[in-house]
């Protein structure tokens, strides 16, 4: 909705300025989204005649004007448009000009001859050109030979407007009229609107009802419909008052019948239709739902197959409009027209909403009906459009409407308190002045015998229910600036998150504090990454929900699988030329039941890392080394340390995306709750990446169950402890883990722990075996061990490992 | 004897004198004096061949002799100590401001930072974490929260649907209706919903298919507007900074009545008017107000008996303040350049 000051001066005084209008609107829940001065950057632009021209000297193109801009002495401008003429009078951008493009007008120099000015052409002024002839566009512009020279050029361009340009909000219907408007203002400025007089005169021979007919059809979708008939129409122009209001609501100017449908519109917020009565089949019209298959043929010279929830206006033959969204091509006002049939009616907002949606076709009239238009007002915007064609001499109006209103409304009535709503607001407002600030904006307020007060809504304020309605029409005329602040008076209670929120907030801390990075990921994926990231067929992976309207093809589905997401951010790292990238991303992955989905699905939250390329920023004085599997392991390890997961096993694990060879489960007994290993070398060439990702993925509902048992420290041993080393030779594929577990079973009671600290494979040792040495501890919490005791414990180790390695010790 | 005693001493104080080398030939001369087998100790040991009546006053002489001998090779020795120290303080030098071997930190996203300092605000004024399923019932995005269909505010444009009844959810307000559910009827809420939600919307400087909202929702007996400025406003100034403009303005949400815009004056100009806030000195930062009397009896409250504030505010705008951040894509670009920022 955009209206211009003048249209709202029209019917109400008020000394603010554009913008402080525009300020008070907002803050009164009216927001004014922008201010626009059509002048703005013309207030040194003025009339100028061209008194005589001469050629440059120094120049084929340019030519030298001799302005007279009402000053004692002529300026001398240099121009290189063509079109300009001796006894022109032109727009002159007079020096010190800031011109809406940006230019600033300043004492100049063209080939050595002085340029004080500019002649300007219609772009540079920032008229509309879409309503200019070419003539008009192409170079200066000219104005009428008898314009008087040296006053402001907007006021002979009719710049000197102001529009607002509304954000209303979608209970304001009312706000979408200028008269409501003007009612705003009245009650912000406690001045009286001066409401046009609206009526005509009736041509007693011709009555409406002997002429036509009309019917609804379809009683849930119309509630009114109503017309009247203008008859000896002389289709014409309307005057400039009237299109440069229609201009400032950002309507164009058509003919007389046309523009007088749109001004009531943007004056009352009644839509309205003019037909053709001529070409309106049967003399009737019926508000019908479309049947199936009908042509639609609208104003702006689309077609539409009709699907049958449609609501059309019909004449005996066929559709003649689309309802509440745009009128019909074949019963249009044409310049031969002579008897007109306006149409105001009213249709349900739900309707017209889908209607305008299906066709793809939005008006400024389906706009107002999506939001309900005053079912009462349909008559008077009948009156005023044939009081406005009337008063243009082109019309005489036949006798009465054609009135189809099956269940008139009841004013809604609200009981309140003053004591209620100010509980409401926290206020202690009288309650007169809510009376009064209720009666200004045209309710009517009667207090009742029992203490409370009875408010009528007005019939354009179908937006107001409830107590809690009228509580806000105090509060924001009150003003909510003026409401004093308090805090709520309460219990106290513990303000906290849950168990699995502080795991993750723990997670995410954690990773932090072991270098990686966090990630967010929108939620999308597709079959591409799937593809890509070598999800089998048949994997439930690719039972993702697809969304019936994606932003893009490339991203339909919603993800099942984090590693997609994280997937997808290391190659635009990559793409940036960022070749190490360590990051982790915490978000829910979304599993359906079955598809097509019928409940919602199981929302999992996952937990994806991801790292590649150097282990350390290069630096003098680190080792510049690749991440490899164990850096990643290691991260997890540290990480279930965090957040108190024990007693866990580790062995080899095979996943989709993972090299086989290179991937470990985290395991509670069956249960996997982690998976690490190196990205896929055939998934790493589907992404186009040439060094080695690793990754792991987890699922934050399983490590939940095995984390958040409270944390008992191990009292300090009193006694030293004696270490040993164990060197051995086995065979390459004999996991480390086996050894371990071995040497923790038969280590006897004093054994502490085996630390692996060096693995060899080479030269040293034979083809097909590896050398690991364990340095393993063993303390007693009573007393000091002896040496007789470790070595006895060290040799069953080392028969053990022998035993079910084949093991042997390394000098 | 006197006389050989004396010379000993003589050549031992020569000996520790001249003995500028090191330690360890100062610890030589200690042997070949002091030691068990050194020079005095042989004195001693020869004493039985003296007369009875001088061995008392040649011992006398001996252990002073090799008091100070002890004495001044204890002082020999810290003079030499002292010079090794000053030779090694001397010659190590390094460059300190060669670059520190660090351990690198990682980053959090400055969503969740964000994040966790709206949370922590909420926390100290007793409000809770609630959350809900980001992909969501039609009822709970809309119809509980008093939109029912064909609402102009509910175009399927501006949201991405499953199926007629299921769609990604455009706000983290359905997690209200169904907190509200969850409890007895009635009973006091305080609590904030933050989460990511999803629209239709073209990604672009200031527009994200995804994006992250903090819900909150306070219901008791005798909540009043008055509450929900006095709450927004200690948020608003914990969040930004103390001396932050807050306005609140009419406005329209089809889940509270009366509603209120919040905006607080411009961060970047001080209320002046620049690009940021398009000259109008205030950003828009929260949507709020008083829980609509349908929205409460739909989640089986009543309105006759308690009421109660809502709002919902984006974090990625508020991030966006707080950094300067001047393109809302880099929040989901993940560009390590980015992320390592903060």
């Amino acid at each position: 909705m955009q209206v211009s000051i003048k249209w709202l001066k029209d019917y109400i005084d008020f000394d603010w300025s554009a913008e402080e209008l525009a300020d008070q609107f907002t803050m009164a829940g009216i927001p004014v989204e922008n201010v626009i001065c059509a002048d703005e950057g013309l207030d040194q632009v003025v009339t100028g005649r061209i008194e005589e021209i001469t050629a440059h000297p120094d120049s084929d193109h340019l030519q030298i004007c001799q302005m007279n801009v009402g000053e004692k002495e002529r300026i001398q401008i240099i121009t290189g448009a063509r079109n300009v003429r001796e006894g022109q009078v032109v727009p002159v951008a007079m020096v010190g000009a800031h011109l809406p493009s940006g230019l600033h007008i300043k004492k100049g120099k063209l080939r050595g001859l002085a340029s004080n000015g500019m002649l300007c052409s219609a772009s540079e002024l920032h008229l509309d050109l879409t309503k200019l002839t070419e003539e008009e566009k192409d170079g200066i512009y000219i104005l009428p030979a008898d314009t008087p020279v040296g006053i402001p050029a907007s006021d002979v361009l009719g710049l000197g407007d102001v529009v607002l340009e509304f954000e209303i909000t979608a209970n304001r219907a009312d706000c979408f009229s200028v008269f409501g408007l003007v009612r705003e203002i009245a009650v912000l400025t406690g001045n009286k609107p001066k409401w046009p007089m609206i009526g005509c005169k009736e041509d007693a021979g011709r009555k409406a009802a002997d002429m036509m007919s009309v019917g609804i059809a379809a009683n849930d979708l119309c509630s009114r419909f109503s017309v009247r008939i203008a008859c000896d129409v002389k289709i014409g122009s309307s005057p400039d008052w009237m299109q440069q209001r229609l201009e400032g609501a950002g309507i164009r100017a058509i003919n007389n019948v046309v523009d007088i449908t749109n001004f009531v519109m943007i004056e009352l917020g009644q839509p309205m239709h003019a037909y053709d009565y001529e070409k309106i089949a049967g003399h009737s019209l019926t508000a019908r739902l479309a049947k199936e298959g009908e042509n639609l043929h609208t104003l702006d010279g689309s077609e539409h197959l009709a699907k049958g929830t449609e609501l059309v206006i019909a004449d005996a033959k066929h559709p003649a409009g689309l309802a509440g969204v745009m009128g019909g091509l074949e019963t249009e006002v044409t310049e031969r027209t002579t008897t007109v049939v306006f149409e105001a009616a009213c249709f349900n907002g739900a309707s017209i909403r889908r209607t305008s949606r299906v066709c793809g076709l939005h008006s400024e009239a389906s706009g107002r009906f999506e939001r309900g238009v005053d079912v009462t007002q349909t008559k008077r915007a009948l009156d005023r459009a044939c009081q406005l064609l009337q008063e243009m001499g082109a019309c005489t109006v036949a006798e009465g409407y054609v009135d189809v209103y099956p269940e008139p409304k009841d004013p809604v009535t609200i009981d309140f308190t003053a004591e209620e709503i100010n509980r409401r607001l926290g206020t202690q407002i009288e309650g007169s002045e809510m009376a009064d600030t209720l009666t200004r904006l045209g309710f009517a307020v009667e207090k009742r015998l029992n203490g409370t007060c009875r408010a009528t809504v007005p019939s354009w304020r179908s937006d107001c229910t409830c107590m809690e309605d009228l509580s806000e029409e105090v509060a924001r005329i009150h003003g909510f600036d003026k409401i004093a602040s308090t805090t709520p008076f309460g219990r106290m209670v513990q303000g906290k998150q849950g168990a699995k929120q502080n795991l993750v907030t723990r997670i995410k801390h954690t990773l932090a504090a072991l270098g990686m990075t966090e990630e967010l990921s929108f939620a999308f994926t597709s079959k591409a990454l799937f593809d890509k990231l070598l999800v089998p067929q048949d994997s439930p992976f690719r039972k993702a929900i697809p969304i019936l309207n994606p932003l893009t093809d490339e991203a339909p589905l919603v993800r099942t699988c984090l590693l997609t997401s994280i997937m997808e951010n290391a190659v635009r790292n990559f793409s940036r030329k960022n070749h190490d990238i360590c990051l982790f991303d915490i978000a829910p992955v979304f599993l359906p039941e079955a598809l097509p989905v019928t409940e919602l699905p199981d929302e999992r939250l996952m937990l994806a890392g991801l790292w590649t390329g150097r282990r350390n920023e290069i630096a003098w004085n680190h080792d510049n080394g690749m991440v490899d599997f164990y850096d990643m392991k290691g991260i997890v390890e540290e990480l279930f340390r965090a957040i108190g997961i024990q007693k866990y096993t580790v062995e080899a694990g095979e996943h989709f995306a993972l090299h086989p060879g290179k991937t470990a489960f985290f395991k509670k007994g069956r249960e996997v709750l982690a998976t690490v290993g190196e990205l896929h070398p055939k998934a790493a060439e589907n992404f186009g990446i040439k060094q080695r990702v690793y990754l792991f993925e987890m699922c934050i509902d399983v490590l939940m169950k095995y984390t958040g048992r409270r944390f008992q420290f191990d009292s300090l041993p009193k006694y030293p402890a004696i270490t040993r080393d164990l060197a051995l030779l086995v065979d390459v594929d004999i996991a480390a883990s086996d050894i371990e577990r071995v040497i923790a079973k038969n280590g006897g009671k004093y054994f502490k722990e085996a630390t692996l600290f060096d693995v060899y494979m080479g030269k040293q040792v034979a083809d097909g075996k590896k050398s690991m040495a364990f340095s393993l501890k063993f303390q007693s919490k009573d007393r000091t061990l002896t040496d007789e005791e470790a070595d006895t414990a060290f040799q069953n180790i080392l028969n053990a490992v022998r035993k079910y390695f084949q093991a042997e010790l390394r000098a | 004897m006197e006389e050989k005693i004396e010379q000993l001493k003589a050549q031992a104080v020569e000996a520790i004198q001249k003995a500028a080398g090191s330690l360890s030939e100062l610890d030589d001369i200690r042997v070949k004096f002091l030691g068990k087998k050194g020079e005095f100790t042989s004195i001693l040991r020869g004493m039985g061949t003296l007369a009875k009546e001088d061995r008392p006053k040649v011992g006398k002489i001996v252990n002073e002799a090799k008091a100070q001998i002890e004495a001044l090779i204890q002082q020999k020795n810290e003079e030499l100590k002292a010079r090794d120290l000053e030779k090694i303080l001397s010659t190590e030098r390094i460059d300190v401001t060669l670059p520190g071997r660090t351990v690198p930190l990682g980053h959090l996203h400055p969503l969740t930072l964000t994040l966790e300092r709206i949370k922590d605000i909420f926390f100290r004024m007793s409000f809770s974490v609630e959350e809900g399923p980001e992909i969501e019932k039609d009822y709970y995005n809309f119809e509980a929260l008093n939109l029912p269909k064909d609402h102009p505010a509910r175009d399927m444009q501006d949201s991405f649907y499953i199926t007629e009844d299921i769609l990604m959810r455009s706000q983290t307000s359905p997690v209200q209706a169904r907190t509200m559910e969850k409890n007895e009827p009635n009973a006091p809420i305080r609590m904030i919903a933050p989460g990511r939600v999803y629209r239709r919307d073209e990604y672009d400087a200031t527009h994200s298919p995804m994006f992250t909202q903090v819900e909150g929702l306070v219901i008791d007996e005798g909540i009043s507007f008055a509450d929900l400025k006095g709450t927004l406003e200690l948020f608003l100034h914990q969040i930004f900074n103390a001396d932050v403009g807050v306005r609140f303005r009419p406005s329209f949400f089809p889940f509270t009545e009366p509603s209120a815009e919040v905006d607080i004056s411009c961060v970047m100009c001080q209320g002046k008017g620049c690009r940021v806030c398009k000259g109008t000195g205030w950003l828009e930062i929260l949507g709020s107000g008083m829980v609509h009397p349908h929205v409460l009896e739909m989640s089986g409250y009543d309105p006759q008996k308690v009421s109660g504030f809502a709002f919902g505010m984006g974090v990625e705008r508020i991030a966006m303040l707080a950094y300067g951040i001047d393109d809302l894509r880099l929040f989901y670009d993940n560009d390590m350049r980015f992320l390592q920022q903060f």
